[in-house]
C-alpha cells in the first residue's frame, strides 16, 4: 500500500455545532414549525412605526456590552485552515476557547493588553506546527489593533519540539523574515482563506 | 419550349440556395402550366443528360482509377440532380402521372447502384418527394427501399447528412401502413429487406441518425412479425449500442444522451416477441457486479421498467422471467448503497405488481400476482429478523405489496403479522426503529392506497370494503404503546430516535381510514385509541406548563417538534382530541402563578399558546366519520372556536399594578392573533384568493348581526355547536368566509372589552396587539363588506354598539387611541368615505392638538400613526362626502400655520413642538404618498421655518424625510394609496428647490447647515435612482458636512452625520466616479469622524450620554468604515497610495472599537487597505 505523505492521516474532527460560539451562550430561540409567526405574536414593539422621530431608547441597549474577549479572538483563529486537511484549526481541536487567554481579561480598550494563544498539535511530532503557529500570529495581527501584544506557543507537553518552534513563533524578525518568503506566504494565504472577518 | 437545359445549367453554376430555390421554382411552375405533359417532363428530366453522359462515359475509369478524376463533374452532377429533387420539391403533390412517378422512381432508385458519388443526396431528397406524391403506389415504396439498399458498404461513406436523408425515407415508407402490409406481404416472415437495411445501417454512430435507426427498428419490431433469426438480428443491432452514451461535444446538437437512451430503451420495450432476448440480455449486464456505474445500473433498470410496463400478454412475456429478474434486482436493494438504483429497483418490482394485476379494463388472474408477492415475501421473510438486512427487506416487501389495491389485499396480513412477530425479538434498538419505519412506510402506503382507491379496479373499492381490520387495530397496543412505554422511561438519543419514529407511526395510524359499506370513509382506529393516542402526544406538549425549570431537563427540541405534527395531523382528522388538548393546556395555565411570573413560565406559556394555534389553526380539519365523534365536532372552524374562546376564558391571567406589563396576559392576547394568523394561512392555501372576492353577493351588515347575539355566543359555540357551521364542508370556500365573520366577532368583543376595561390589564403593549389582529382581520374583509359593516366609524365608536352614538363618550385611556389605528390600518379608502365629512371625526381628529399628555412621545406616535392613515386614504370630489375636495387641504393648512408659528414665536417648548412635528410629518407623509397637490403649498412654510433662526427650526429640518421614509402603515398590503414614483416627486419637489440654500457659500452659515440636514434627511430615505441626476451637487454637500460640523447640535449633527454616510454608501456602490475627485475629503473627513465618534473622546460626546445619540455613534463609526472599507474595492490603486499607510494605523486602531460589530467592518476594511501596496 502506498504511504501517505500526511503527517496525521487520520485525525479527530469536531462537527461546527460543536464548536464555542456566542450563540449557544444567548438562550435558544424557538424554531419549532409553530414559531414562524414569532416576530409579530411575541414582539416587544407592535407595527406602530412613527418611531423616525422619536426613537425608542432600548433597541440597542445590549450592543454596549461587547468588549473583545476570548470567544472573539477564538472565532478569528478557529476558522484558520488546516495546512494538510481540508478543515479548519477549530473543527481539528488545534485551537481551544480555554487555551487562549487575554490580559487583562476586559480592560481598557485603549490600554497595553496580551493575548496568549496556547495551540495543540494533532500530533506531537507535527512538522507543520510552526507554519501553523505563524498563520495564528498572522490572522491576530492582522485583526487586532496595535496594542495587543500577541505570543502564540505550543501548549506545553503537546509538541515533542515545543521549546524549539516557540523559540521561532517568539523571534519577531525570524517571523517577519518568515513572512517574506514567498512560498511560505502562499502557504499561510491559503490557510486564511477561510476567514471572512 | 421551355429551357429547361439553361435552367438547370443555370442551377449548376449557381452556388446560393435561394437563387437554386428560386429556378427550381419556375422549373416546377412550367411542368405544372403544362399540366405535366410527357414531352415538358420529359424534357425536364433529359436537362440534366449532359452531366450525367459525362458521368456515364468515365464511370467505369473511375471505377478503376480510384478517387481522382472528375472531382468537379461530380459536384456538377451532383447539382444537376439536385435541380431535379429540387423541381420536385416546388411541384404541386397531385400533378404527376402514376407512370411518370414510376419512371421517375425507377430514374432516382438506379442511382444507388450507379452513381454512389454524386446521386445519392440528391436521390434521396427526390424519393422522399415523389414518397409524398398523389401517385404515390404502396409497391413503389418496396422498390424505394430495394434500391436504397443496394448501397451496401458504400451507404456509411455517405455524409450523415446524406443518411439523414435516407433515414427519414426509410421511415417514412415503414411508418405507412399500405407501404408496410405491402413489404409484409412480399416478403412474409423472413423481412428479407430487414437483413438488408440492417446490413446497411449497422455501422452508424451519428446521434441524429441513430434516434431515427432506432426509430426504424423500432417499428418494424412493433408492426412486423418477423422470423426468429430476424428477430434475433435486428436484436443483435440495437442491443450492440447498449448502454449508449454520448460524448460532450462543442457544437451541441440537439440530442442529450437521455434521447439516445429513451431511443433504444423504446427498441428493447417495443414488443413482447423480444422478450425472450432482452430480459436475459439486461440481466446479463445488470450482474456483472462493479463493472457497471451507476447511470448504467439506472439506464438497465429503467429500460426493464419499460419492457415490464410495455409488454401485453404478461404470461407469457413477463411471468417466465420474474424469478430472474427478482433474484437480480433483491440484491440492488439489499445490499445496495445508492439512492437512486433502489429507488428505480422499488419502481420495477412495484411495476412488476401493477403488471401482472392487469389492466383497468382486463385483470389477470390472482394466482399470478399471488405467486410474484410469495416468492419476494419468501426472501425477505428471514432478513426482517436480521437487523442488518430489516430496513431493506421491510422497503422491498411493503413496496410490492403496497403496489396495488389487490396485492395489499392478498398480503397485508401476513405482512404485518410478520413484523409484529419481529417486535417481539427485537435484535437491537436500531432493529426496532428499523422496524417502526418499515410499519410507518406501510401505513403511509396504505393511507394512499384508500385515497386513490377510484383510480384502480372497480372490484378494488368493493374488495377494500370487506378489508380485514383486527391486525391493523391492534397495532397500537402491540407496537406502539408498547415501545413508548419502555422507550419514554430512558430517553437517550437513541431512544429519542425511536420515540420520534413511533410518533409518527402514531400519528399515520390514527389518521388511517377504511372504505365502509356505503362507500363513505371513516377511522380505523376507535375512538378510544384516538384518544389515547393523542393523550401520550398531549403529554409531550404540555410537560413544559406541569413541570418547574428545574426538572423539564431534557431539551430535545425535535422530539417535541415531532410530536406537534403528530398531534396536527391527528387533530385534523379525530377532532374531539382537541377540545381534550386545549382543556389539558389551559387547566395547565390556571395552575400557574401568573402575578410574579418566571422566565421559565412565561417561555412555557408562550410555547403553549402557539403550539395550541399550530396544532389546532393551522390546518383545516376533515370530517372522517368515528365512533365517537360528536355532530358538532365536524365544523370545520370548530378548532378556531375552541381555541379563542378558550383563551378568553383565561384572560387576564394576572392583574398588574399600575405602570408594570404582564406579559401572561399579553403572550395570552398572543393565542388568539397566533390562532387567526395561522388558520388564515390554511385557508389561503386551501382556497384560491379569488374565494373571497365571490362573496359579495350577500353584504350583509355583520356587525349588527352581532349585535343581536348573546353575549356568551362563542361559548355557546364551543360547547354545542352550530348547524350552519356543521353543514360546512371542508372544501367550501364559504369556510373561509365563516373565519372571518367569527375573527371580526372577536374583534368586537376584545374592542368592546378593552375600550371599557380598566387600564391596568389594558396596557399600551396589549392594546397594540389587538390592533394588529384587528388590522389583520379587516384587511382581509373586501370594501362593500367594510362599507356595509360601516367599519369606518367603527374605528372611532370601538364597536360599542347603538346605545354610545357619540365617539365622546368612550373611555380614553392614554393608549386607546390604538385601537383606531388597528381598523384604519385594514380599511380600504372606499370604506372610510364618510369620515371625511367638512369638519367631521376625520378632520377634527387630524387637527386635534389637546391631550397629548402625560405620555407625551408615545402618545404623539399613536396620533402620527393615524394621522398618517387618514390623511392617505382620502378620497375627495363629487359624489363624495367631501365634495369640494377641501377636508385634507384644510388639515394641511392647519399643521402649516401650526409648524410656521412654532418656528418664528417663541411660543411653542421643543419638547412640545417635537411631539406635534411628529404628527405634522406624518400627516404630510400619507398626503405625499398619493402626491395630493396640497403638500406642494406647504414648500414655502418649509423654506421658512428651516431658514428661521428658532430654537424648533432644527427639529422641522431632520425630520423632513418622514414624508419620504417607507412605512408599514402605507403599504399597498394596507390598501394605502401609493402612487408609484410618489419619492421622485417629493423629491423634485421638496429636497431641490433647497439645494442653493444649502450650499456654504449661502448667506447664514447656521441655516445652510439646517437646509443641509433637511436634503440628507429626505436623501437617506430615497434609493439611488431617486437623486441620480444630482449626484454632483448633493456630492459636495455631503463633503461639507463630513469636513465642517458646527452651528448644530450634538444629537442632529450625529444623526445627520448618519444620514451623510449612509447616502455615501448609496452612491459608492452605484456610481463610485462622482466621488473620485473628493477621496482626499472623504478619506480625511472619515478618519476624523470616527474619531470624534469613539465614546473616550469626551468633549465631543460623552460616554454614557442619552441611548438615541450613543446609538447614532455607533451608527456613524459602522458607515464610516464602511465607506473607508469599500475605497479601494472602487478605485484604482494610484488614487489611494498616498492614504494607505495612515488609513492602515487607523483602522488597526479601529480594529478595538468598543463594539463588536464596528470591529468586524474594521476588519473587512482593514483586509481591502492591506491588498494596496
Amino acid at each position: 500500500m502506498q504511504k501517505s505523505d500526511l503527517d496525521n492521516e487520520n485525525p479527530t474532527i469536531l462537527n461546527v455545532s460543536q464548536l464555542p460560539s456566542r450563540e449557544q451562550k444567548k438562550a435558544i430561540a424557538r424554531h419549532g414549525p409553530d414559531s414562524s409567526y414569532d416576530h409579530l405574536l411575541f414582539s416587544r414593539y407592535h407595527s406602530s412605526d412613527a418611531s423616525s422621530v422619536l426613537e425608542d431608547d432600548e433597541e440597542y441597549e445590549d450592543v454596549f456590552d461587547d468588549a473583545l474577549d476570548q470567544q472573539e479572538i477564538y472565532d478569528l483563529i478557529s476558522t484558520v485552515s488546516d495546512p494538510e486537511h481540508p478543515h479548519t484549526l477549530g473543527e481539528l481541536n488545534v485551537v481551544r476557547l480555554p487555551d487562549i487567554h487575554l490580559t487583562p481579561p476586559q480592560g481598557d480598550p485603549r490600554g497595553l493588553a496580551t493575548v496568549l494563544v496556547e495551540l495543540t498539535p494533532t500530533i506531537n511530532h507535527c512538522s507543520l506546527a510552526t507554519i501553523i503557529g505563524l498563520a495564528v500570529r498572522f490572522r491576530l495581527e492582522q485583526a487586532l489593533p496595535p496594542n495587543y501584544r500577541i505570543d502564540v506557543r505550543m501548549k506545553e507537553g503537546t509538541h515533542a519540539q515545543d521549546e524549539q518552534v516557540n523559540k521561532q513563533l517568539a523571534d519577531k524578525e525570524r517571523v517577519a523574515a518568515a513572512l517574506e518568503n514567498d512560498s511560505l506566504q502562499s502557504v499561510v494565504n491559503t490557510m486564511l482563506k477561510t476567514c471572512v472577518v | 419550349m421551355a429551357n429547361f437545359k439553361d435552367w438547370a445549367l443555370q442551377y449548376v453554376l449557381s452556388d446560393e440556395e435561394p437563387a437554386q430555390r428560386e429556378i427550381a421554382t419556375k422549373a416546377a411552375k412550367e411542368i405544372e402550366s403544362s399540366g405535366a405533359s410527357r414531352t415538358v417532363v420529359g424534357n425536364w428530366a433529359a436537362s440534366v443528360q449532359p452531366w450525367m453522359a459525362r458521368a456515364q462515359s468515365g464511370y467505369d475509369d473511375q471505377m478503376d482509377d480510384g478517387e481522382d478524376g472528375g472531382g468537379s463533374d461530380i459536384i456538377a452532377r451532383a447539382k444537376a440532380l439536385g435541380f431535379l429533387a429540387g423541381t420536385l420539391k416546388a411541384l404541386d403533390r397531385k400533378l404527376l402521372k402514376t407512370d411518370q412517378v414510376v419512371f421517375l422512381v425507377g430514374f432516382f432508385g438506379a442511382m444507388f447502384s450507379y452513381d454512389h458519388k454524386a446521386g445519392i443526396t440528391a436521390s434521396a431528397k427526390a424519393l422522399r418527394q415523389l414518397y409524398a406524391m398523389r401517385a404515390f403506389k404502396p409497391d413503389m415504396g418496396v422498390k424505394m427501399i430495394e434500391d436504397v439498399s443496394k448501397l451496401k458498404e458504400d451507404f456509411r461513406l455517405q455524409t450523415a447528412s446524406t443518411r439523414l436523408e435516407i433515414y427519414e425515407l426509410f421511415l417514412s415508407l415503414i411508418q405507412n401502413p399500405a407501404v408496410s402490409s405491402e413489404l409484409q406481404h412480399k416478403y412474409g416472415s423472413s423481412c428479407g429487406f430487414t437483413v438488408d437495411l440492417l446490413q446497411l445501417c449497422q455501422n452508424e454512430r451519428d446521434p441524429r441518425n441513430l434516434m431515427l435507426w432506432f426509430k426504424i427498428i423500432t417499428v418494424i419490431l412493433a408492426n412486423f412479425s418477423t422470423s426468429t433469426e430476424v428477430t434475433e438480428e435486428i436484436f443483435k443491432a440495437f442491443s450492440a449500442y447498449f448502454p449508449i452514451s454520448l460524448r460532450s461535444s462543442a457544437t451541441p446538437i440537439g440530442i442529450t444522451a437521455e434521447d439516445l437512451k429513451g431511443a433504444v430503451r423504446a427498441c428493447f420495450s417495443a414488443h413482447q416477441h423480444i422478450a425472450a432476448l432482452t430480459f436475459p440480455f439486461l440481466m446479463q449486464k445488470l450482474d456483472q457486479g462493479d463493472a457497471v456505474t451507476v447511470a448504467v445500473k439506472v439506464d438497465i433498470l429503467k429500460t426493464i421498467k419499460a419492457c415490464v410496463e410495455q409488454y401485453e400478454n404478461p404470461q407469457t412475456s413477463i411471468v417466465p422471467y420474474i424469478e430472474k429478474i427478482w433474484n437480480s434486482l433483491k440484491y440492488e436493494v439489499r445490499n445496495g448503497e445508492v439512492k437512486e438504483t433502489i429507488d428505480t429497483t422499488l419502481e420495477v418490482l412495484q411495476a412488476i405488481a401493477n403488471k401482472l394485476d392487469g389492466s383497468k379494463t382486463q385483470r389477470l388472474d390472482a394466482t399470478l400476482l399471488k405467486s410474484y408477492i410469495d416468492l419476494v415475501f419468501k426472501d425477505c421473510r428471514d432478513d426482517l429478523a436480521n437487523p442488518t438486512y430489516t430496513k431493506q427487506a421491510g422497503l422491498l416487501l411493503m413496496t410490492v405489496i403496497t403496489s396495488n389495491a389487490r396485492a395489499y389485499m392478498l398480503e397485508s396480513v401476513s405482512f404485518v403479522d410478520c413484523i409484529r412477530q419481529n417486535f417481539q425479538q427485537p435484535k437491537s434498538p436500531s432493529h426496532t426503529r428499523d422496524l417502526v419505519l418499515i410499519l410507518n412506510s406501510f401505513l403511509k402506503a396504505r393511507l394512499e392506497l384508500i385515497r386513490s382507491r377510484n383510480q384502480g379496479h372497480l372490484e378494488d373499492e368493493e374488495q377494500l370494503k370487506t378489508e380485514p381490520r383486527v391486525h391493523l387495530d391492534a397495532l397500537f397496543h402491540d407496537v406502539y404503546l408498547g415501545i413508548w412505554t419502555a422507550k419514554a422511561n430512558e430517553p437517550n438519543s437513541e431512544n429519542i430516535e425511536i420515540l420520534k419514529q413511533v410518533t409518527r407511526g402514531l400519528a399515520l395510524l390514527a389518521n388511517q381510514q377504511v372504505v365502509q359499506q356505503d362507500g363513505s370513509r371513516a377511522l380505523l382506529c376507535s375512538g378510544k385509541i384516538c384518544s389515547e393516542i393523542c393523550t401520550l402526544l398531549t403529554q409531550c406538549l404540555v410537560r413544559g406548563l406541569t413541570l418547574s425549570s428545574n426538572d423539564n431537563t431534557t431539551n430535545d427540541a425535535t422530539f417535541e417538534e415531532e410530536a406537534l405534527l403528530a398531534l396536527r395531523s391527528v387533530v385534523m382528522v379525530y377532532t374531539p382530541a382537541y377540545e381534550e388538548f386545549v382543556r389539558r393546556a389551559t387547566t395547565e395555565i390556571r395552575k400557574r402563578d401568573w402575578e410574579n411570573a418566571s422566565a421559565y413560565s412565561l417561555d412555557a406559556l408562550k410555547n403553549a399558546v402557539s403550539q395550541l394555534a399550530f396544532v389546532g389553526c393551522s390546518q383545516i380539519p376533515s370530517a372522517i366519520a368515528s365512533d365517537t365523534t360528536f355532530s358538532n365536532s365536524s365544523s370545520p372552524v370548530q378548532h378556531f372556536i375552541t381555541l379563542t374562546t378558550a383563551v378568553l376564558d383565561i384572560f387576564p391571567l394576572s392583574t398588574p399594578g399600575p405602570g408594570t406589563e404582564a406579559l401572561a396576559n399579553s403572550y395570552a392576547i398572543a393565542g388568539v392573533h397566533a390562532a387567526i394568523l395561522f388558520f388564515r394561512d390554511a385557508c389561503t392555501a386551501k382556497y384560491q384568493p379569488e374565494a373571497l372576492v365571490s362573496y359579495s353577493k350577500s353584504d350583509k351588515n355583520w356587525i349588527e348581526e352581532f349585535g343581536h347575539l348573546p353575549d356568551d355566543w362563542l361559548q355557546n359555540l364551543r360547547v354545542s355547536g352550530d348547524e350552519n357551521l356543521s353543514a360546512l364542508d371542508e372544501n367550501d370556500p364559504e369556510v373561509y368566509r365563516q373565519f372571518l365573520k367569527l375573527s371580526l366577532y372577536l374583534v368586537r368583543h376584545l374592542y368592546r372589552t378593552a375600550s371599557s376595561g380598566t387600564q391596568s390589564i389594558w396596557t399600551g403593549r396589549i392594546l397594540g396587539q389587538l390592533a394588529d389582529i384587528a388590522a389583520l382581520v379587516i384587511r382581509n374583509l373586501g370594501e362593500q363588506l367594510q362599507v356595509s359593516c360601516n367599519l369606518g366609524l367603527e374605528a372611532f365608536n370601538f364597536f360599542a354598539g347603538p346605545q354610545t352614538q357619540s365617539p365622546e363618550q368612550i373611555s380614553t385611556g392614554p393608549f386607546v387611541e390604538l385601537l383606531t389605528r388597528g381598523v384604519l390600518e385594514g380599511l380600504w379608502p372606499g370604506a372610510m368615505a364618510d369620515l371625511y365629512n367638512p369638519g367631521g371625526i376625520a378632520e377634527k381628529f387630524l387637527c386635534n392638538t389637546d391631550g397629548l399628555e402625560p405620555f407625551l412621545g408615545l402618545q404623539s406616535e399613536i396620533r402620527a400613526s393615524i394621522g398618517s392613515i387618514l390623511a392617505n386614504k382620502y378620497k375627495g370630489g363629487p359624489s363624495t362626502s367631501d365634495p369640494e375636495v377641501q377636508t385634507v387641504k384644510r388639515v394641511l393648512v392647519f399643521w402649516g400655520e401650526e409648524i410656521r408659528k412654532a418656528t418664528t414665536s417663541d411660543g411653542t417648548e421643543p419638547k412640545i413642538f417635537q411631539a406635534l412635528n411628529c404628527i405634522a410629518m406624518h400627516i404630510i407623509a400619507g398626503a405625499t404618498a398619493r402626491q395630493d397637490k396640497a403638500v406642494v403649498d406647504l414648500i414655502p412654510v418649509f423654506k421658512a421655518a428651516i431658514g428661521s433662526e428658532h430654537a424648533n427650526s432644527e427639529i422641522v429640518a431632520r425630520s423632513l424625510g418622514v414624508l419620504v421614509k417607507d412605512s408599514e402603515l402605507l403599504k399597498a398590503d394596507n390598501h394605502a394609496i401609493i402612487r408609484r414614483f410618489y419619492k421622485q416627486w417629493a423629491y423634485s419637489h421638496l429636497a431641490k428647490p433647497l439645494y442653493p440654500l444649502a450650499s456654504p457659500s449661502a448667506d447664514g452659515a447656521s441655516a445652510a447647515t439646517r437646509y443641509r440636514t433637511a436634503i440628507l434627511s429626505i436623501v437617506s430615505n430615497c434609493s439611488f435612482n431617486v437623486y441620480e441626476a444630482d449626484v454632483e451637487p448633493l456630492v459636495r454637500l455631503l463633503i461639507t458636512t463630513l469636513t465642517e460640523r458646527s452651528g448644530l447640535s450634538q444629537r442632529v449633527l450625529s444623526q445627520q452625520l448618519v444620514s451623510a454616510l449612509e447616502i455615501l454608501v448609496e452612491i459608492l456602490s452605484n456610481e463610485p466616479d462622482a466621488l473620485k475627485g473628493h477621496l482626499k475629503a472623504i478619506i480625511g473627513g472619515g478618519m476624523k469622524i470616527y474619531e470624534e465618534c469613539l465614546p473616550e473622546n469626551k468633549h465631543k460626546a460623552e460616554a454614557g450620554g442619552e441611548p438615541a445619540r450613543r446609538r447614532n455613534l455607533i451608527m456613524a463609526r459602522k458607515l464610516v468604515l464602511q465607506v473607508l472599507g469599500a475605497v479601494p474595492k472602487k478605485f484604482e490603486e494610484r488614487y489611494l497610495l498616498p492614504y494607505s499607510l495612515q488609513l492602515q494605523r487607523m483602522l488597526g486602531l479601529a480594529c478595538g472599537d468598543p463594539v463588536r460589530e464596528v470591529r468586524q467592518i474594521a476588519r473587512l476594511a482593514r483586509g481591502n487597505w492591506l491588498k494596496v501596496v
